[in-house]
């Protein structure tokens, strides 16, 4: 059975790649197959923090069918398990994937054998990042103690329930009901997921309960990141009470992650953080995250292109 | 696709169930207000203005009626009514006593988190194995291993508190004598670590350590 995992978080320098990259040693340390996907398209750097530095294959070659299969774009790293599809020498036009490419691109990644499978996500929320999201019921949020940050994870929440609510439609029902939603809840109504429910309750039934199924299957995580000695200990579950109680959708708090300076000089150095610094805070809050993200189980991928 | 926020009952605003204990409401709604008021970094960006404003005004509506038993029996009369609680634990919850002493009750993480260094000194008052350690001529490190771990203290925990390398530590803990620093570095070493697990007096134990050292020295 495979583990999907996509990691995002809305904003740049949150430690999405670190997170990724962290997880994906520690997984591998368990004896899981680990396959590390650098998805940041066109700023991609997981392969740094994995001790790759010269890839000599990448995703690109996948999606310019150089490599007709995905899963021999895949490179072995130093550590024994963890295996990396770089992004370091993709195209300069990567970052417009179209769509055509990026359907292939997922369909390939659900049907690769490996036991986790970890998405690095870039910051944003276009279409390309919200739909490699939707391609597992699972997901790692990441943000910082910084309203910055918690703004765009919030955003990158609503556009993901957003974008799954579009998968359903196509462009001229969505347009009706765009109209419909505006009209009944007023301007702006529309950049609310609970509103639009509520429109797709009414005129589509069948659809709105399948809609309903999915996101009560999704088990989404959040990591609040950087937390520094001063910052509430209770943030992390205070946010996803409120977006439990005001969007409706579930998000389970996974865990605190220490901020440590140190994590700075292990990139610099291009070490494993966990290997050189094993006895910090932080270290331990990565190991214990690691354990309770391996114990959540739960199936079935999502991706509705036919 | 849950209920509107609007619309649901006062409790279920504050999170509480219809028995709840007057300073559980009121431990509710100041819980509320932190995540609602407009410097809350919860839910920073997470509302529009107008949100916000009505949000805070029906937790104060819901606190101030719920904190007022007069008015909190009409409410409730009014939900059995609309029969959204059921009329047991309406009553249940007008009777029950709301005292300090409730045992159910939870202290916030900051207040174990300020005490924790006089738990640990209770501790090492009340523990006789510790004791019987302290009262010895010569303290090892392997006694100060066993002290550590009877008050169950992490040597992560005394390496991140002191930020001695953690090799030095264990070498202290395993008495292996060639590893560790020179004197002079070691005493400060030992008298940070006792002041972490709130061991007394310093001076006194660590010259029974520096003696016992001194011995190991010697046969070798």
């Amino acid at each position: 059975m495979v583990h999907i995992w996509p990691i995002g978080g809305g904003k740049g320098g949150s430690g999405k790649s670190f997170l990724a990259s962290s997880l994906g040693r520690v997984l591998a340390g368990l004896g899981k197959k680990t396959l590390l996907i650098d998805l940041d398209l066109g700023a991609a750097n997981l392969h740094t923090l994995v001790d790759v530095p010269y890839p000599v294959k990448c995703l690109s070659d996948f999606i310019h069918k150089k490599i007709p299969l995905l899963e021999n774009t895949v490179l072995e790293t130093p550590v024994p398990n963890l295996y990396l599809i770089s992004g370091a020498h993709d195209s300069l036009d990567i970052a417009n994937l179209p769509y055509e490419q990026k359907v292939k691109t997922l369909k390939a990644i659900s049907k690769l054998n490996y036991e986790w499978i970890l998405l690095d996500l870039g910051a944003g929320t276009s279409f390309n990042i919200l739909d490699f999201f939707l391609i597992s019921q699972n997901s790692i949020f990441i943000t910082t103690p910084e309203p910055t940050s918690i703004e765009n994870v919030y955003r990158l929440i609503r556009s993901i329930y957003f974008r799954r609510i579009r998968q359903y439609f196509n462009a001229a029902d969505f347009k009706t009901l765009e109209e419909e939603v505006v009209q009944e809840f007023g301007e702006g109504s529309f950049n609310k997921p609970d509103c639009i429910m509520q429109a797709v309750k009414r005129a589509h039934p069948e659809k709105s309960l399948q809609l309903e199924n999915d996101f009560n299957s999704f088990r989404f995580k959040l990591v609040l990141n950087q937390l520094r000695s001063k910052d509430n200990i209770a943030l992390g579950a205070q946010i996803c009470k409120i977006i439990e109680k005001h969007l409706g959708f579930q998000v389970d708090f996974a865990g605190n992650i220490a901020f440590d300076d140190r994590v700075h000089d292990a990139v610099c150095q291009r070490v494993s953080f966990l290997d050189r610094y094993p006895y910090t805070r932080t270290a331990y809050d990565l190991r214990e995250l690691s354990k309770r993200i391996v114990n959540s189980t739960s199936e079935q991928l999502l991706i509705r292109y036919s | 696709m849950k209920k509107n926020f609007a619309k649901l009952n006062y409790y279920e605003i504050l999170d509480i169930t219809p028995d709840a204990a007057f300073f559980e409401i009121r431990h509710a709604y100041n819980a509320a207000i932190q995540m609602y008021r407009a410097d809350s970094l919860v839910s920073y960006s997470f509302f529009s203005l107008e949100e916000r404003q009505e949000i805070l005004n029906l937790l104060e509506k819901a606190y101030l009626t719920l904190i007022n038993g007069k008015e909190r029996k009409n409410y409730d009369k009014e939900l059995i009514q609309l029969g959204i609680i059921d009329n047991v634990g309406g009553k249940a919850g007008s009777k029950r006593s709301a005292g300090i002493y409730d045992a159910s009750r939870q202290w916030g993480k900051a207040a174990v988190l300020k005490d924790s260094k006089a738990t640990l000194k209770e501790k090492v008052a009340q523990n006789k194995h510790i004791n019987e350690i302290l009262s010895k001529q010569e303290i090892s490190g392997a006694d100060l291993k066993t002290i550590r771990n009877e008050l169950g203290v992490a040597i992560e925990k005394i390496a991140g508190e002191t930020k001695i390398r953690m090799d030095y530590l264990i070498s202290i803990e395993e008495d292996k004598v060639k590893r560790l620093p020179a004197a002079a570095f070691l005493k400060g070493f030992i008298k940070s670590y006792l002041k972490c697990l709130c061991i007394e007096p310093l001076d006194d134990v660590c010259v029974r350590y520096m003696d016992c050292l001194a011995r190991i020295g010697k046969n070798n």
